[in-house]
């Protein structure tokens, strides 16, 4: 992000990219997308060529967008191709680099890193937490319920997966709030110098969580990744930083946002949340289709070679992002793609991505929104946004509401 | 190349060409055949990528053992003695023919 070109200075398009397949949609910034992010990016199958060229932006680089499912799903499966190293949206110095891991690292190493933490958020392991993160969802309902109303977001969705994430981690959760902060600091006080005052702030503390536990090791996450030997070697103090670092990203803000757009939907559809609490036994289906109706993310890679695909003629070094929320509505694999439908035909869906880099975490997000679901819904059946709310969403590569005011009787 | 034959819960039948040395997941999501998702790509991180060996090929084929059976107790549809996570099935030309029936769902 840093030194990228200014607001209305477009970098100029590459001579290999057709004029008629240049569109800037805008995503993730535009004032369309903000209004309705979802609607409008299951509407881009309607007005957007299936593969398209984006300008970029301030915030964004030039990209190739991918909209189709069988396209992303061929990419997220090809890192052959397709790279992940040096995707990651954070900033970063490029004097001081360091790699977010394990997703900026390629096959065959991968692996390798990925290998110390998957048996913490394996199915395994995730069902064995979902006790610890009822009762999580328990007391936080407990501090508002008689109040008749809630910021669900600041309530709810993020203190439900720092709990879980502070579990995981093996850190103490009286550090919930702290984190919280720097949760909120670092990915949306849209003010770069809150981000990078917190970034200080959170690296400090990760630096003296990895000495501590470096000393004194546990069962949690942390501890697996400082004592990690990935092929046999001990991690540098750098990777070691930016495995925790990743994890911390990760953990916090997708299941935040998913938990929010769920939400917000649930309190204009009261229909729908009586089916729900109806049909407890398809709260899998329930799940998935939630998903995938409210994917936040976006994959992104550069072409390793020149490459074809639905005949355009990509280049070596290009950015490809592939829109999973587009993907997720792609008429042709999912019918009347806008209808919530939880009794649809399942096909599996791109909300986790795919393949050797999709989401570690997606057993864990499925149980946390799940019993998010049936918790709530238990306790609080019957509420609305708040009279004269308008819902208004964060720019940046995480869709989701700024806020879900909530209220009941 | 050896062929090997995906029966979907609903009964329709995928008879797919996979190279010698692919993994039975992956001559499915190349081949887009429903019903497996192996969401990690082989990882043996997902458990998404579960089918039912056919008894005739379970001597060949042989049970999981291992990783592999840990990861299987927590498979979304039932575990059955012919269990085997897809990922971890590499085919060849002795697995020509190979029958496998896939769960109704992965998650």
């Amino acid at each position: 992000m840093a030194g990228t070109a200014q607001a209305g200075v477009a970098a100029p398009i590459p001579d290999h990219v057709p004029p008629e397949l240049v569109y800037d949609a805008r995503i993730t910034e535009g004032a369309e997308f903000l209004a309705a992010p979802h609607k409008f990016m299951a509407e881009l199958h309607q007005k957007a060529p299936p593969i398209f060229f984006s300008p970029g932006s301030e915030h964004q680089k030039p990209a190739w967008q991918l909209l189709k499912y069988e396209d992303a799903y061929f990419v997220l499966r090809h890192p052959e191709f397709f790279t992940s190293a040096g995707s990651g949206p954070f900033p970063r110095d490029p004097n001081d680099w360091w790699n977010i891991i394990p997703l900026e690292i390629e096959p065959p190493h991968h692996r390798k890193y990925r290998a110390i933490v998957d048996p913490l958020v394996s199915p395994k392991t995730v069902m064995t937490l979902e006790l610890s993160i009822r009762k999580l969802a328990n007391d936080l309902i407990d501090q508002f319920i008689d109040k008749g109303e809630c910021e669900f977001a600041k309530d709810f969705g993020r203190p439900l997966p720092v709990g879980v994430f502070l579990d995981i981690m093996s850190l103490p959760r009286s550090m919930m709030d702290e984190f919280v902060r720097w949760a909120m600091g670092l990915l949306h006080a849209q003010d770069r110098q809150i981000a990078q005052q917190v970034m200080g702030e959170v690296t400090v503390y990760l630096n003296t969580v990895i000495r501590e536990k470096a000393a004194h090791p546990d069962g949690g996450a942390v501890s697996a990744i400082v004592h990690g030997k990935p092929g046999g070697e001990p991690m540098s103090g750098r990777e070691i930083f930016g495995f925790v670092f990743f994890l911390f990203i990760a953990g916090l803000d997708t299941v935040f946002a998913t938990l929010n757009n769920i939400f917000v939907w649930l309190a204009e559809n009261p229909e729908r949340r009586q089916e729900i609490i109806d049909s407890p036994g398809n709260i899998d289906n329930i799940v998935e289709e939630l998903l995938r109706v409210f994917s936040v993310t976006f994959s992104g890679r550069t072409l390793t070679q020149d490459y074809e695909i639905r005949g355009v003629k990509m280049k070596k070094g290009d950015r490809v992002t592939s829109i999973l929320p587009s993907c997720n509505y792609d008429p042709e694999i999912f019918p009347d793609p806008t209808d919530v439908n939880f009794n649809r035909p399942r096909k599996p869906i791109l909300a986790f991505a795919g393949g050797v880099h999709s989401c570690m975490g997606a057993h864990l997000a499925r149980m946390e929104v799940k019993i998010c679901l049936q918790e709530f819904l238990r306790r609080i059946p019957n509420f609305t946004l708040k009279p004269g709310t308008r819902i208004e969403y964060y720019p940046g590569g995480v869709v989701g509401p700024k806020s879900v005011p909530l209220a009941w009787r | 190349m050896p062929a090997v034959i995906y029966i979907e819960h609903d009964g329709t039948q995928h008879q797919v060409e996979v190279p010698d040395g692919d993994s039975v997941m992956q001559g499915a999501v190349n081949n887009m055949v429903n019903g497996v998702a192996g969401e990690c790509g082989g990882g043996l991180a997902c458990a998404t990528c579960h089918c039912y060996v056919d008894e005739a090929w379970m001597d060949r084929v042989g049970t999981a053992t291992g990783a592999e059976s840990e990861m299987l107790e927590a498979t979304f549809s039932e575990r059955k003695p012919t269990s085997r996570l897809g990922c971890q099935i590499a085919v060849s030309e002795a697995l020509d023919g190979l029958v496998v029936r896939l769960p109704e769902t992965q998650y």
